[in-house]
């Protein structure tokens, strides 16, 4: 018998599309770790101990004797902003696709780990209409069709403005065609974030969006439920 | 945050939009609409105010506030835009002990209520909110705190202490040990004891000491307001926000007047809820009033902001002239207190304690201009700075192992023992982290196996790159590993997986040209990825990606599929995949696998063997049921001259 081959998972793949996709237009992979300091996980990213906006993500935390800082399974890809910027001076476009982690409890469209992308761009004179510009070229590249993107207001702290991303696929004859679907978070970086990150808010600007590639797929693939993405099951896999 | 919309249009007026175009300017210009819906003959928005909103935003005025900047109006009734008198009185004190904790402490007396239902506008408007009316005094607080935001607690004159006259408020922190009992939560019928561990704010008889409630997070049943009270004192005061979170989080206690504090509120705001809740109780309890104490030591300062032009058209991506840029903030009811060609300063409203900074303002303008006005920019090609390691050797590993028929999983990063457990763990099953992947893939060569046949596979194989965990010195250690794992036999590992497993790491090793330690156990092997990306060849550029990968994911059927046999000899020049596709049609939809396991040729026949799966995603197959679509295939292949074997 000819050897079959195996099967790439969803998640991996998407991910080797994502960059590929924006590594044409200069964007670098970067990453970071998945125990992260609280410090990196929210206070350089203008998200204060003891307010209201750390409620928009549970967390998970180690225990205090195993750690010398308090430290968290990210809640997000974002701290890899804060690391990138201490470490590298703009221009910078990175992507961050990697995994997150919510203390939350599970369901069809929520996992305790998921998998986010990651975007930053920082240089001189970057607006809102440069992001609406790089997220319709991915969308378009991605679903394979041309892409429309708007923005709602929104409110995440380490952005603002704040904006929610709704996208609609002009054409073909996917089921998502001709529908406006919400699908990520983004803004421009907050001038605390970037005076965190070492970098002067008068002379650069940036954005940064976060999505989750599990939602991706779900609107790629048509899954159902997230959590079949790891539950090891090859009759999940194996489909892809 | 609900809002009713007859209760917007008080202050609105003609002004109050239609349901759609209210959706639609809250949905594009300020909040998320989750729905609207008719309740008890009033029609309820639901808004998903965003935090940096809560502090002004969670009550109608807010929202009809927000509606009129938005539509360029003014509002026709503003409880916040005339200035309060109140009347003093000598008969209450508050001692505040700490005014950075609680600004401003007000009480209010009334004498001579009367205790009853409220009048039905405010009962329907209170269950249209999806609140309970309890009787006139306490619905009272609750419509002044939908109504204008701050929150309101009543007591019974009568039983709350007098010294002399006098009744004694106080606000303090409380005592390391001290208990308070709290009004019952919710559905709950008891009320609560809580120990308090000193960080706490605590509203108290100050003639005693005795806690009366949680500042800002909940009453107690302290001089509670019953059927029978006559004079009553209306408490609204303003409490630091970090400590009435602080206390409400660790209490577990989270509801309207907490949200409301912790969300950083005007201090300038009880004396507006003071005249409007006095107004409302004297107008459906009767009685009459007698005045306000109003501690208020250290005033809300204003917040002044210098706010570029150009910083605002850089940020937003539009082109706004300086006087568009001027009409947009004057909408938010700010104050123009200077500006020149470059540069404006702007004051911030009292109530809008989120408008603190540049960015804050360069928000306003982008969103009340519209965001839908923002043209897009391409983006130009340009090469990456540089070539992840980890993502082009993670795809070179894929790639190898996917052509020896391994397929990737991803699994959890938690377990139920290790050695790095979490403080706050989701279940019990989850609270360690793993620092191997051997167990998941293991694990995952268990579960797969009995579904081999509907696979199409004659063995399970598969593989995970992923992050495990290790206590470190300092702080967790992360290390990225490889797991390769293959399974043949059904009842588990058996030493013929580990010749299996070899091949794959031999072929692994072949890519990656540096000396592999690999950790093989039982049929799983794990390699220490982490260490080798420095040692590794950095390539120019990453491999091409194939992006036309469309698959429309089926439902995996949760009934059990069953497997069958046919062997037949055909003429040696029919194909198999002409034969297989003939059966597969006269099987029907139950048939959702195929595979061909043997074929040999020998006097010029050919005998090809398949196996079958059989499964529906609706029910369980019966073997009877199977047997029958196989004896019809077995006619079918008589008729076609195909000899079963």
């Amino acid at each position: 018998m000819p050897n079959k081959n195996g099967h790439q998972h969803p998640i991996s793949r998407m991910i080797s599309e994502i960059n590929a996709i924006f590594s044409e237009i200069g964007y670098t992979f970067a990453e970071g770790p998945e125990a992260e300091l609280e410090y990196y996980n929210f206070d350089l990213l203008n998200v204060p101990k003891d307010h209201p906006s750390r409620d928009m993500q549970d967390t998970f935390w180690f225990k205090d004797k195993d750690v010398t800082e308090p430290t968290v399974l990210r809640t997000h890809t974002s701290p890899v902003q804060a690391r990138y910027m201490k470490e590298n001076k703009p221009p910078i476009r990175i992507i961050v696709p990697g995994k997150v982690f919510r203390n939350e409890a599970t369901d069809a469209t929520h996992e305790a780990q998921f998998y986010q992308l990651e975007g930053l761009c920082i240089d001189k004179e970057i607006n809102l209409g440069h992001l609406k510009g790089v997220l319709e070229y991915f969308f378009s590249k991605f679903f394979s069709g041309r892409t429309e993107v708007r923005f709602r207001p929104s409110f995440f702290p380490f952005v603002e403005p704040g904006v929610e991303v709704d996208m609609k696929l002009l054409d073909g004859d996917s089921k998502l065609a001709g529908k406006w679907i919400e699908v990520m978070g983004a803004g421009m970086v907050h001038p605390n974030v970037l005076k965190a990150g070492g970098i002067n808010p008068e002379e650069y600007s940036g954005f940064a969006f976060g999505m989750g590639i599990d939602r991706l797929g779900v609107m790629k693939y048509g899954v159902e439920d997230i959590r079949d993405y790891y539950s090891g099951d090859l009759r999940f896999v194996n489909q892809f | 945050m609900k809002v009713v919309h007859s209760w917007l249009g008080e202050y609105l007026g003609k002004s109050l939009p239609e349901k759609k175009d209210l959706e639609d300017l809250m949905n594009f210009h300020i909040f998320e609409v989750d729905g609207t819906e008719e309740v008890n003959g009033e029609v309820v928005t639901d808004l998903d105010v965003l935090p940096n909103r809560s502090s002004d935003c969670l009550c109608h005025r807010g929202v009809a506030r927000e509606i009129a900047t938005l539509l360029n109006v003014e509002l026709e009734k503003d409880p916040l835009s005339e200035p309060v008198e109140l009347k003093s009185i000598n008969s209450i004190e508050v001692k505040i002990a700490d005014p950075t904790a609680c600004p401003r402490f007000t009480a209010s007396l009334i004498t001579g209520v009367t205790v009853k239902e409220s009048p039905e506008w405010l009962q329907k408007r209170l269950v249209a909110l999806g609140q309970r009316p309890i009787n006139n005094i306490v619905d009272a607080t609750n419509y002044v705190m939908y109504a204008v935001g701050q929150p309101l607690h009543a007591y019974d004159a009568d039983l709350f202490p007098q010294v002399n006259g006098r009744w004694n408020f106080g606000v303090r922190f409380a005592n390391e040990g001290e208990e308070i009992s709290l009004l019952a939560e919710g559905t709950k019928t008891e009320d609560r004891t809580v120990y308090l561990n000193g960080s706490e704010l605590l509203v108290v008889d100050n003639s005693t000491g005795t806690p009366v409630g949680l500042a800002g997070v909940k009453g107690g049943r302290f001089a509670g307001v019953h059927a029978d009270t006559k004079n009553i004192i209306i408490e609204a005061a303003n409490f630091h926000p970090t400590i009435t979170r602080k206390t409400a989080r660790r209490l577990g206690i989270v509801i309207d007047a907490s949200k409301r504090f912790e969300n950083a509120l005007s201090p300038e705001l009880p004396a507006f809820a003071q005249r409007d809740i006095v107004k409302l109780i004297i107008e459906i309890a009767g009685g009459s009033y007698e005045g306000t104490f109003d501690d208020y030591d250290i005033h809300q300062s204003a917040v002044v902001t210098k706010v570029k032009f150009a910083h605002v058209n850089r940020l937003l991506g539009l082109d706004l002239e300086n006087d568009e840029i001027i009409s947009y903030i004057k909408r938010t009811g700010a104050k123009i207190i200077e500006s020149d060609t470059t540069s404006f300063v702007a004051e911030a409203p009292f109530e809008r304690t989120d408008l603190n900074e540049e960015a804050d303002y360069i928000e306003e303008v982008g969103r009340i201009h519209g965001l839908l006005e923002i043209d897009s920019i391409a983006p130009e090609k340009q090469r990456v700075k540089a070539i992840n390691l980890k993502q082009y050797y993670g795809d070179v590993i894929r790639q190898v192992l996917i052509k020896l028929g391994y397929s990737e999983v991803i699994t959890s990063s938690f377990q139920k023992k290790g050695n790095l457990q979490l403080k706050n763990a989701l279940a019990s099953d989850k609270s360690y982290l793993r620092d191997s992947l051997k167990k998941n893939i293991t694990k995952v060569l268990d579960n797969n196996h009995p579904h081999i046949d509907l696979l199409g596979q004659t063995e399970v194989k598969v593989f995970e790159i992923g992050t495990v965990f290790l206590p470190g010195e300092k702080t967790v250690e992360e290390k990225t590993v490889l797991c390769i794992g293959s399974r043949l036999k059904g009842n588990g590992y058996s030493p013929k997986d580990d010749v299996v497993v070899e091949t794959a790491c031999n072929d692994v090793e072949k890519v990656l040209p540096v000396d592999l330690v690999w950790d093989k156990d039982k049929g799983v092997a794990e390699l220490d990825l982490s260490a080798l990306w420095e040692s590794l060849p950095v390539p120019d550029s990453y491999q091409e990606v194939s992006k036309t990968h469309s698959v429309q994911y089926q439902t995996i059927s949760q009934f059990p599929a069953i497997a069958r046999d046919i062997a037949l000899w055909v003429n040696e020049n029919e194909e198999a995949n002409q034969v297989i596709e003939t059966l597969v049609k006269s099987a029907g939809d139950m048939c959702v696998r195929h595979t061909l396991f043997d074929t040999f040729t020998k006097e010029g026949r050919t005998s090809y063997a398949f196996r079958l799966v059989f499964q529906s995603n609706h029910r369980t197959l019966t073997d009877t049921e199977v047997n029958e679509i196989m004896e019809s295939l077995y006619k079918v292949s008589a008729q076609l001259g195909w000899e079963v074997r």
